[in-house]
Order: structure tokens, then C-alpha cells, then sequence
């Protein structure tokens, strides 16, 4: 790391960059949008017009890449009143309701310029233009009514006129930075490169930074990064095989570009500080098959290994033919106890998302929303992480159902019940979130839809849908599930210890007055342990889940697929049950993800890895990893690197979809939650992105407290 | 002929190369001072309450030592020979003193080798020299402990007697088995320069590693009721 880097680095780290940070109101604004009957598109337009205009060109001493966040409020568009009434009037939104949570294409917006996207928008208004004045000139003079469309197009061409305007702000502000920046020693403009493309891998960092935080400017949330080592690979390579750049010259232009991406991140969007969706994408194979893993990826892995933050989060394709020694440069990073890279599996995430209908090259092409959620760049507006069945709750209501019902008939209860029930409860749930979602709508952004993959040419913005327009479903708490129904099986029908009515009650007090039956529910087989008592029912779990929604299409022609993600919900839906019978006590956390339920005692990670890729987790492609934690001794020995990269290894090869590994000690976290000042570079793995520890709430520092620590 | 163990644990990082499982025999007839595993030292199942996980309740009670056949050994531990044939590594018989239960090793060990399993052993040498030689040939790799090497301090810190572990130190120096000498660095007992230089002469010629002192040696003895012997010798826990 040159000393410029550590330079920058350090003071981004300390938030120098906050100096230069202003508070907006934009309450006349919104008050302005609401009495003139502003259009939902106009008002994202104008939004980015007048955050774009609001902000200062600033510079942090000594950086090269530039444009940094000063005003801290992103504009709201609407007021909730305003959003209510839509739905009350039957319009579901997916959390804020614009577009978040996705990938643009900045490949070819890197590479075209956005005066080129100018040139299209004009090309393309001119002819719907020309067609609502009735008449077309067609090249040969005939067939002019046909081509005329009814009423012409108005929607097209509200969107493409102010993708237009979006565009000019953002340039606008890149022409104000020039303008400032000139005065500045070896200050490189930014504004040519952005509008007519860019020339080289400096240029194509510099118009990704612009790109990528004009995203955030109008709006969107959670936004990645995608595939960087495939799209920016072309300048690399021509600067490095040219002699215009040398490997370490292009390690500080990548350094410089990561540190960037902490530079605004406390003003993103997010349940927690640190989920901020901005996931990177390496490795894996190009759109025609062929292995993409190259000199870039490698420099990114090391990259982020030197620099030790947050941002970017990184994902790591992989497949049964990856060398040892590609899992080895991402354990380094895990043994820096970074929490990535995030694993990915081409061999099962390909071929099930062909099963859902993706086409073969972008299926070759996919990336990972803000976690995990499997999406295509530039042409995915899947809103993949729209809800979740609680799979605790689920068996909690099946159990109840049952005790009701044995109130009500007698007859003898088989342990087969227990399993239709809530085999029936999951699908009653799965059903319900179909129905809620029966209607959705996206704000738009015209921006965003600029470097997205055709919408100039469609004349509409993403938010009406892109390629994909699928809808994801998480599956909370599946390892409680499991381990709960082994619990019932073993406690209520083979030892027969309670009846399942008694079992209901006990539930609800904590198991008070029945420590022998406490002790049971502890001591019944567990997942985690490679042991067939566990493992089959979460096969069978996974096998109804990964099916429950086969057939369902929501309103912009998309499915609904099932994953093993929790997102925040681990938290959120354990609140909503009381002790589960798997001796889980109320308000005890449920796991996060697809690991073993918080503290219970496993044989340790191979068993683990065992028992989680026993299931098909091709049915279950929304994602959602196995997330394990290895103390970080582990590392201690020379060799520790090379162990635990085996174990990602055998994940892959045994069919594993996805999985994140953090490297934790409990004795520091717990010393962080009491000095939370010596602490502050200290990076934990929460649910699907790494984050400081010490900015965390409670009782996210508490679940990942009592995950299962895996000792070598 | 059934072998007694205390642990199986999976995923061990420090016995071995390659994903290893190391079963710890329960039984040893030293008693060192700084042993941090004190419940492999008495060859009866004990009783023993469970540390508290992650700060939640204490744990309850749980029996230690479970006796196993070879059969049964092999076939839990054959269960992981995937991943020990895809990164080189296998199982690795540990205690307590793994050879005080020779007979049920020898009879364990080629279930694993019929199943190519890569085996080594981590031994104090404080067994008969017939079940040391009888043993010895038939692993991969030996970790040979090296603790104390005058008499009056070993029997002091150990109770035993050198001279045992010294005799099949010089068989296994002969017997052509791929090893390592390893010294368990105790401050206060045997980690001042004029100890290191003694076992680094000691070890010439051969490979040998230290081990660092472990500063939670003595966590496990309140669990079973015991004091730490180390506790109160100032010098030999700073």
C-alpha cells in the first residue's frame, strides 16, 4: 500500500470526510411536489435534479478519484400519507418502494459515455414524438397508419425526457467538479471521460465512482457493483499490456476506488450501519461459458486484503473445477476476519436459475443483490427480497392447529400429522404472500434505467420491469424448524415424554416446571451434526419449500423464488413466537441464514458443511448461505489458511448453493460490547454483509455472541 | 477389545496437515502440572458440568468417556475420509496418552489405513517400550513430546519417570517413522534460555516445534471439581 492510500484510508476511516457534510431541507420540495400534482416521474427527476445541484464539488487531500457525498438528506418524493393511500388502494411497494437492491449495467455506460445515451434518448423521443403528431415518415413512403400506435406514447416519452434532464444534472455536476478541481496540482478531469467514455482503467474507476453514487443521489438503495472484474478488465488489461500502467500502479487505482466506496456509506440506507448493498461480484465464468476468474479479480482479492474495511462486500464464484489455490486468496481474506468473500456456486446457482426461466447467458452472468440474492446486472429488476416465511412461526401455528383440533376429535395423533400440518402451514403462508403481492409497483428512476440494459430502446423505465422481474421469498429459521420437529418427533411419539397438548403449554411458559422435558428438547438430534434424524427432515423441508410457489406469477409476469436467507428477519420473527420445541427459549434469537441453530452443540464444521448440503439447494436459488463461524485461532498456524479453504472446498463439491465465513473470538467481541473504542476496526460477517462490530445494536452484537464458535 | 475417549473432535488444526479429526483416548498415567486437559487424565468415565456457551445459563452435567469398539471408532471417523482424501490430511490419535490403550489402537488402526486414512498419534512416550514399538511403526507421523529432560524436574512437574520416555524416544529416533519432537513451553518450568538451548541440542538433527504455553491450561479443573496444580505458583503462570 503506497503511503498516499494509507493516507486516505486512515482519514476515511475517520470520517474527515464528514467536514464537509451540510444538512438540506427538502420539505418544500415535497411540499411543492404534492400541490402541483408533481408525476412520480418527474418528482425523481427533479429529486436528482435538485440533490445534484445542492451538492458541492469537494476533495480530500491527496485523492485521485473524486466526488463525494456534502449534502447528508437524499430528497423524499413522496409524503406517507401519500403512500398509504396507494395502499390502501391495493398497491403493495417492496420496503421503500423505489428501485433498490439491484445492479445497473455500467460496463457499457462505462464504456459508451452518457452522451451516447443522450444520442439514443433523442433518437428514440424523436420518433415517438413524430408519431404522435400522427404520422411517422416511413422510409418508403407507405404504411403509415399501421405504424402509428393508439393515442401515442405518452408514458414513453414523459420517461424519456426526463431521463434526459437526469442525465444533463449528473453531467452537470461532473462539468462544476472540472470546474473546481482545475485549480488543483495534477487534478484529472472527470466530465470528458463520463460523457464520451472511458479511455482508461483510471477513467473507468472515475466514471463508476460518478455513476454509482448518482444512483444513491436519486434514490436507490442497496445499489452493487456487479461483476467488476469482467467490466473493468478491458482497460486493465490495455493500460497494464501497453506499459501505461504497472501492476501496483492499477492496485492503487483499485485501492483508492474501494476506499471510495466507505467514503458516503454512513449515509446510506440500511437496517444496520454497514448494510449498504454494495456487493462486488468476482470469478466465476464469462456469458459464453468460459472461465472469467482474471489478473483483476486476483488484484481485487488483494486489494481489499491490504485495506481491511467494509465496502465493497465481496462475492466469489466458484465450481467443482476451481483450483485450491482460488478458495486460498479468498481465505486469506477471511482470516483477516473481513467476513468475505461470500461463496458462490455456478455449478447449482446456473442451472436453477435456467430451471426459473433465466436464460442460459445471463444465468452465466449473475451477480448477488445486497446479500445474496442471486440477480442478473443491468436487466434484473427482481425484487428479491420482498418478504419471508417464518419457518418457526410456521411450525409453532401447525403445532397449535393440532392441539386445538386433538381437543376436538379424539383419536390418535401420528408424528405424519405433525408434518402435513405444517407442510400445510407453509404453504398457507407462501399462498398468503402471493396474494399480497398481487399488485406491486416501483417509483421510477430514469437515471438508473439510463445504464440499465434497454430501456432507452423500450422507452420505459425499469421500475415497469426489465427482463426479470421475479419476486424473492426468504426462509427464516429453518435450522429450528428442523431441529424443532426432530424435538416433537423424539419427545412426543418415540419417548413419548409429553403429549403434543402438554408440549403447547410448555411453550408458552418457558418449559416452567418441566426441566426433564427442557433438558429432552436440548439433547434431541440437532442439525449441524451429519446426523440423518436432522438432516432428512430438512430435506424434506427444503424439497416443499423450493416447490411451494411453483406455478404463482406476480402482476409484471415474474415468479416467486423460494431461498435459505433470513435477512434481518432472524431477529424479527423470533419476536414472534414464543419458546420453540427444540428447547429455544422466548426471545432467544433464531439463527440468521442457513446455519445451525444459536448454541447448540455440533461436531464441528465438516459435520456442518455435511449435514447443510444434504438437501437439493438448487430449489432454493434466491439464495441465502451457510454462514458458520471459525474462531480465529484457526488461523494461528501457517497451514490454517489452506484447512479452512479445503472446507469451502468440500462445500462446493458436495452441492453447496452459497456460504460466508466468519472469523470471530467471543472473548473479543464480548471485550468490544464493554470497550467498544479499541475496538473499532474489528469487522463482523451479520447477515448478509460484513459490518463494524461496534456500530451494531445489541442485540445483533448478541446473536452473532452466541452462534456456534467452530474450534480446531 | 474396547478403547475409552473423551473427545472426538473434527476439524483439528493443530495435529496434523490436511482436515484432520483427533480422537482423544481418555487415561494418562503422567499427571503434568500444566496438562489442559485434565479430564484425559483418569482412565474412569468422570462426570463433568459443561463450560457456559456463547455467556448464555451455565451447562449442565455431562458424562465424560465413552467406550467404543474399533468397528464403530472406524466407522464414525470414515465418515469425514471424503474430505481428508481431498486435502491430504486424516485422523490423529491424541489424549490423555493415546498408546496407554495400545491394544484398542492397533486394532483401530488398520480399519482407517484399509480406507487409505493418513494416521499419526501425539504421545507423551510414557509407555511400556513393547506397546511404544509395537505401535509406533504402524503410524504415518508421530508427534513426540519432549517435556522435561532431568529426571528430578520431570518426576517433579510430571510424576513420572524420564528414563521410560527417553528409551523410546531412542527407539523412534532409529525406527525410520516420519516425527517430531514437541515442547510444550511452560514459563516457569521449562522456558528459560539455558531449557531451550537443552532441548534444542537434545533435538539436533531432527525437526522439532514449541508450544506456546496455553494461557486458559487451567479452565477445564473447576469443571470437575479439581484445583489447577499451576494455580498459586506465581512463577509458573506469569
Amino acid at each position: 500500500m503506497t503511503e498516499r492510500i494509507k493516507s486516505l484510508l486512515e482519514r476515511t476511516f475517520d470520517k474527515e470526510q464528514a467536514k464537509f457534510r451540510r444538512d438540506v431541507d427538502w420539505k418544500p420540495l415535497l411540499e411543492r411536489f404534492v400541490a402541483e400534482g408533481v408525476s412520480d416521474m418527474a418528482r425523481a427527476r427533479i429529486g436528482l435534479e435538485e440533490m445534484l445541484k445542492a451538492e458541492t464539488p469537494a476533495f480530500m487531500d491527496g485523492e485521485r478519484l473524486v466526488f463525494l457525498r456534502t449534502v447528508k438528506q437524499i430528497p423524499d418524493l413522496h409524503t406517507e400519507e401519500e403512500m398509504d393511500a396507494r395502499r390502501a388502494a391495493g398497491t403493495a411497494f417492496g420496503e421503500k418502494g423505489v428501485v433498490f437492491n439491484m445492479t445497473a449495467d455500467f460496463g457499457p455506460a462505462i464504456r459508451d459515455g452518457l452522451e451516447t445515451r443522450l444520442l439514443e434518448i433523442d433518437a428514440r423521443l424523436a420518433e415517438l414524438k413524430s408519431r404522435q403528431d400522427g404520422g411517422f415518415p416511413a422510409q418508403d413512403g407507405s404504411d403509415r397508419e399501421s405504424r402509428r400506435p393508439a393515442g401515442g406514447d405518452a408514458e414513453g416519452i414523459e420517461f424519456l425526457e426526463n431521463a434526459m434532464l437526469s442525465v444533463k444534472a449528473v453531467i452537470d455536476l461532473a462539468e462544476r467538479y472540472d470546474a473546481a478541481g482545475a485549480a488543483r496540482p495534477s487534478y484529472q478531469a472527470v466530465a470528458p471521460a463520463l460523457r464520451k467514455g472511458a479511455r482508461n482503467f483510471h477513467e473507468a474507476l472515475q466514471t463508476l465512482r460518478i455513476l454509482h453514487y448518482a444512483m444513491w443521489c436519486e434514490g436507490e438503495y442497496h445499489c452493487g457493483l456487479g461483476r467488476i472484474d469482467q467490466y473493468l478488465h478491458p482497460y486493465y488489461k490495455a493500460d497494464v499490456e501497453s506499459g501505461r500502467l504497472s501492476e501496483d500502479g492499477a492496485l492503487e487505482e483499485l485501492e483508492e476506488f474501494f476506499i471510495a466506496c466507505n467514503r458516503d456509506s454512513d449515509l446510506y440506507i440500511g437496517i444496520q450501519q454497514g448494510d449498504n448493498g454494495q456487493s462486488v461480484m468476482l470469478g466465476g465464468v464469462t456469458r459464453d461459458g468460459k472461465p472469467a476468474f482474471n489478473d483483476l479479480s486476483r488484484l481485487c482479492l488483494k486489494a481489499c486484503g491490504e485495506l481491511k474495511l467494509v465496502d465493497p462486500k465481496i462475492n466469489l464464484r466458484v465450481d467443482k473445477s476451481t483450483p485450491l489455490e482460488i478458495y486460498e486468496l479468498g481465505t486469506e481474506l477471511t482470516a483477516k476476519g473481513l467476513g468475505f468473500p461470500q461463496y458462490a456456486n455456478d455449478d447449482v446457482v446456473i442451472p436453477a436459475l435456467q430451471r426459473w426461466g433465466y436464460e442460459l447467458e445471463d444465468a452465466r452472468d449473475y451477480s448477488v443483490a445486497a446479500c445474496w440474492e442471486f440477480l442478473i446486472p443491468g436487466c434484473g429488476m427482481d425484487i428479491n427480497n420482498i418478504d419471508a416465511v417464518s419457518f418457526v412461526g410456521a411450525l409453532d401455528r401447525a403445532l397449535r392447529n393440532l392441539a386445538q383440533r386433538r381437543r376436538d376429535a379424539e383419536g390418535g395423533l401420528r408424528y405424519e400429522d405433525v408434518e402435513k400440518e405444517f407442510f400445510a402451514e407453509i404453504q398457507r403462508r407462501a399462498d398468503a404472500l402471493v396474494e399480497k403481492y398481487a399488485h406491486v409497483e416501483i417509483l421510477p428512476g430514469p437515471f438508473v434505467s439510463v445504464i440499465s440494459t434497454d430501456c432507452i430502446k423500450k422507452a420505459r423505465d425499469i421500475s415497469k420491469g426489465a427482463k426479470y422481474n421475479n419476486f424473492g421469498i426468504h426462509g427464516t429459521g429453518i435450522a429450528v424448524a428442523v431441529d424443532s420437529l426432530a424435538s416433537v418427533r423424539e419427545l412426543v411419539f418415540e419417548k413419548k415424554l409429553v403429549t403434543l397438548e402438554e408440549l403447547v403449554k410448555l411453550l408458552d411458559t418457558d418449559f416452567a416446571g418441566r426441566p426433564d422435558v427442557l433438558a429432552a428438547a436440548k439433547s434431541a438430534p440437532k442439525m449441524g451434526n451429519a446426523d440423518a434424524r436432522a438432516d432428512d427432515l430438512a430435506k424434506w423441508i427444503i424439497g416443499f419449500w423450493g416447490h411451494a410457489f411453483d406455478g404463482k406469477r406476480n402482476d409484471r409476469g415474474g415468479i416467486f423464488r423460494p431461498g435459505t436467507g433470513s435477512a434481518m428477519y432472524y431477529i424479527w420473527h423470533a419476536r414472534e413466537v414464543p419458546a420453540s420445541p427444540d428447547g429455544r427459549l422466548k426471545g432467544e434469537p433464531l439463527s440468521a441464514n442457513w446455519a445451525p441453530s444459536l448454541d447448540v452443540p455440533v461436531k464441528g464444521p465438516v459435520s456442518v458443511v455435511r449435514s447443510f448440503t444434504e438437501p437439493d439447494l438448487g430449489l432454493v436459488c434466491n439464495g441465502g448461505p451457510l454462514t458458520i463461524e471459525i474462531h480465529d485461532s484457526a488461523f494461528a498456524m501457517a497451514d490454517g489458511v489452506e484447512k479452512v479453504a479445503h472446507l469451502v472446498k468440500f462445500f462446493i463439491e458436495r452441492g453447496g448453493h452459497q456460504m460466508q465465513i466468519n472469523t470471530i473470538n467471543r472473548e473479543t467481541l464480548k471485550d468490544a460490547q464493554k470497550h467498544p473504542e479499541r475496538h473499532r476496526h474489528l469487522i463482523v460477517r451479520v447477515w448478509g454483509w460484513s459490518g463494524y462490530f461496534v456500530e451494531l445494536d445489541k442485540e445483533y452484537q448478541d446473536q452473532i455472541i452466541k452462534r456456534v464458535e467452530l474450534k480446531g | 477389545m474396547k478403547g475409552r475417549i473423551f473427545e472426538i473432535r473434527e476439524f483439528t488444526l493443530h495435529d496434523g496437515p490436511g482436515v484432520r479429526t483427533t480422537v482423544f483416548m481418555k487415561g494418562c498415567p503422567l499427571r503434568c502440572a500444566w496438562c489442559h486437559n485434565p479430564e484425559g487424565q483418569s482412565f474412569e468415565t468422570e462426570t463433568m458440568r459443561s463450560a457456559a456457551p456463547g455467556g448464555s445459563a451455565p451447562g449442565a452435567d455431562r458424562t465424560v468417556g465413552r467406550d467404543w469398539t474399533p468397528e464403530d471408532l472406524a466407522s464414525e471417523l470414515l465418515k469425514n475420509a471424503d474430505i481428508m482424501a481431498q486435502s491430504g490430511g486424516g485422523v490423529t490419535f491424541s489424549g490423555g496418552e493415546p498408546l496407554a490403550q495400545c491394544g484398542f489402537i492397533l486394532e483401530t488402526l488398520p480399519l482407517l489405513k484399509a480406507k487409505g486414512v493418513d494416521v499419526a498419534v501425539e504421545t507423551s512416550g510414557y509407555v511400556p517400550l513393547e506397546s511404544y514399538r509395537a505401535a509406533i511403526p504402524q503410524f504415518d507421523f508421530v508427534y513426540q513430546d519432549v517435556k522435561l529432560l532431568d529426571a528430578a524436574e520431570f518426576r517433579r512437574w510430571t510424576c513420572g519417570d524420564v528414563s521410560v520416555v527417553l528409551d523410546n524416544i531412542a527407539y523412534l529416533r532409529e525406527s525410520g517413522v516420519r516425527f517430531v519432537f514437541r515442547v510444550p513451553l511452560v514459563p516457569g518450568v521449562n522456558d528459560s534460555p539455558s531449557d531451550r538451548a537443552a532441548f534444542v541440542e537434545f533435538a539436533r538433527g531432527c525437526r522439532m516445534e514449541f508450544l506456546p504455553y496455553n494461557p486458559a491450561a487451567g479452565a477445564k479443573y473447576p469443571l470437575l471439581g479439581r484445583k489447577f496444580p499451576l494455580d498459586g505458583i506465581p512463577d509458573a503462570i506469569r
